[in-house]
């Protein structure tokens, strides 16, 4: 019963949302305000549930874990930006997390993204036995990547046959990337509609499998 | 206006019915096109299927509704053939709205409406068989079905709670969770998402940390895949793999060729290929949601291809090119 008014309660909000392709109407805005509210407030109650209630509230009243006061104060700390004569204090919490997010963070997201990259584009443009479909492709990866940081490259004039052809080629890797994330946004935006029309067509109207 | 003016502004809305037309048609008549795989994949595929009872995974439920048409059936996928294995699986989630999710993704694997389904066996039913010391999934099944128990016709196999799967679930500042993770599992998540205490659990006693975990798949919708490289790979080497949206992936096939990811499913079309491979390797006898959405995807993308090659046409035979650079001019 509750799952049969669940579907369509669902049905219905999906097709108010896609109204909006025919034209903006009150049933489209009724159910965009709804998501926005609906995933606010199930984001609190999973918070409370899964967070708060067992790793805070019941330690503290069972009466050990005291240590957990000082999250929770520093946590506290944030409300009181809604109190201008305190707001101050909401910047600690604040500066605890970016203090602690950038030691945590910096040195290992350095190393995922920065350095490891830098390491894979030095690879062995030629080994041997390696297929030649490998080393041409090792040969774009290495003129590509140079090329394209050429393009970047803003404090000499774009002119003569290194910064000037770099460049040129630059634009067109860097388009050939954004045409393949085109088509790759393409086909998402695509997957988001069957995702739904399959909803629709199957567990709501039992028309497909 | 000429013909080509009206073309150029014809109204989008007849471009909305004609994609929403070509969607629903495949999927009434079913055309069953095949799907060819990709290395990306089969290599996820090929590691997950060397895995066994003594090894374990986890699977990150990392995105929101708004990305589960692509990232469900990834997730799904991987799970159900970890099942088939009977590799345990940790199951977590990065966002509020993906624990959501994350109890979808399972109750759809385990859901007896579904055929090939996972009977459960929830951890407090199975309280006497732990307590016997009966922890191996060969032995658990034939104790089980020893005492009555029956699997039903349309069901795969067993699936107990603790031994085959945990339900972590959400937790805040998940990037943190996973830090901590590496040093110990249990730390981080005391109890699981159904109450039940990790530390009781014969997957957590095996595996103890991230370190003792063979590898962690996260299906994501955002930037949140990347805390698994960071704070897993970077600083312990869990090997990992990426199951993203379609729009994501080209970001990230650049960790596919550093060798910091084993592999990447992308969009709907990559979950496509994960559900034949476990077609052709006899994991599921049939294909899922994601082969049946390729058709439409096919369909449609023919669709806009025509579309472009239209409007360009409309662009040029109409003169339409020549009045804007007219117009730049002035």
């Amino acid at each position: 019963m509750y799952e049969t008014i669940g579907l369509w309660v669902a049905a219905f909000f999906t097709l108010a949302i896609y109204s909006f392709l025919y034209k903006e109407n009150p049933i489209y805005r009724l159910a965009e305000h709804l998501v926005v509210g609906i995933s606010a407030g199930y984001g609190i109650a999973i918070t409370w549930e899964i967070t708060l209630e067992p790793r805070l509230i019941q330690p503290l009243l069972a009466g050990d874990n005291w240590v957990l006061l000082i999250p929770a104060l520093l946590g506290l700390l944030y409300i009181t930006r809604f109190i201008p004569s305190i707001a101050w204090l909401s910047r600690y919490p604040i500066a605890f997390l970016m203090g602690t997010g950038m030691g945590i963070g910096f040195p290992l997201t350095m190393k995922a993204s920065v350095l490891r990259q830098l390491e894979a584009a030095m690879a062995p443009v030629y080994a041997s036995g390696m297929p030649w479909f490998e080393v041409l492709g090792n040969l774009v990866l290495i003129f590509g990547t140079l090329a394209a940081l050429i393009y970047f490259f803003f404090s000499k004039p774009h002119k003569g046959l290194f910064f000037g052809t770099g460049s040129k080629i630059g634009i067109w890797v860097i388009m050939l990337g954004f045409g393949a994330t085109f088509g790759f946004t393409v086909m998402g935006r695509i997957s988001l509609l069957i995702g739904r029309v399959q909803f629709l067509l199957g567990d709501w109207l039992h028309l497909i499998e | 206006m000429n013909f080509w003016d009206k073309m150029l502004n014809i109204d989008r809305r007849w471009i909305f019915l004609a994609i929403g037309v070509v969607t629903i048609i495949p999927f009434l008549i079913g055309i069953g096109m095949p799907i060819t795989t990709t290395t990306e994949v089969e290599d996820i595929f090929d590691f997950v299927n060397e895995l066994g009872p003594e090894n374990a995974i986890f699977v990150a439920f990392d995105f929101a509704p708004g990305t589960q048409a692509e990232c469900m059936p990834m997730a799904v996928g991987v799970v159900r053939h970890a099942f088939h294995n009977d590799v345990p699986v940790f199951m977590t989630a990065y966002f509020p709205l993906s624990h959501g999710m994350m109890m979808a993704g399972f109750d759809y694997v385990t859901n007896p409406s579904i055929d090939g389904y996972y009977q459960v066996v929830e951890f407090a039913e199975w309280a006497h068989l732990r307590e016997a010391g009966i922890t191996t999934k060969a032995e658990l099944v034939t104790e089980w079905e020893n005492a009555g128990n029956v699997l039903p016709d349309n069901a795969a196999n067993w699936v107990f709670e603790g031994r085959d799967y945990a339900l972590l679930g959400y937790a805040p500042l998940f990037h943190l969770v996973i830090l901590g993770m590496t040093s110990s599992i249990a730390n981080q998540y005391p109890e699981d998402a159904n109450g039940n205490a990790l530390i009781e659990m014969p997957m957590l006693n095996e595996h103890k940390s991230l370190r003792e975990v063979d590898l962690a798949l996260t299906t994501a919708g955002s930037s949140a895949c990347m805390s698994w490289i960071t704070y897993a790979r970077e600083k312990i080497g869990t090997p990992i793999a990426f199951g993203v949206t379609a729009v994501m992936a080209t970001d990230y096939y650049p960790y596919i060729q550093s060798g910091q990811i084993i592999g990447q499913m992308g969009g709907l079309r990559g979950a496509a290929e994960y559900e034949v491979l476990m077609v052709e390797n006899d994991v599921t006898e049939s294909t899922g949601k994601a082969f049946r959405g390729m058709d439409v995807q096919s369909a449609d993308h023919l669709l806009i291809i025509l579309l472009i090659i239209m409007g360009n046409i409309a662009y040029f035979a109409g003169g339409a090119h020549k009045r804007h650079q007219m117009k730049g001019r002035g």
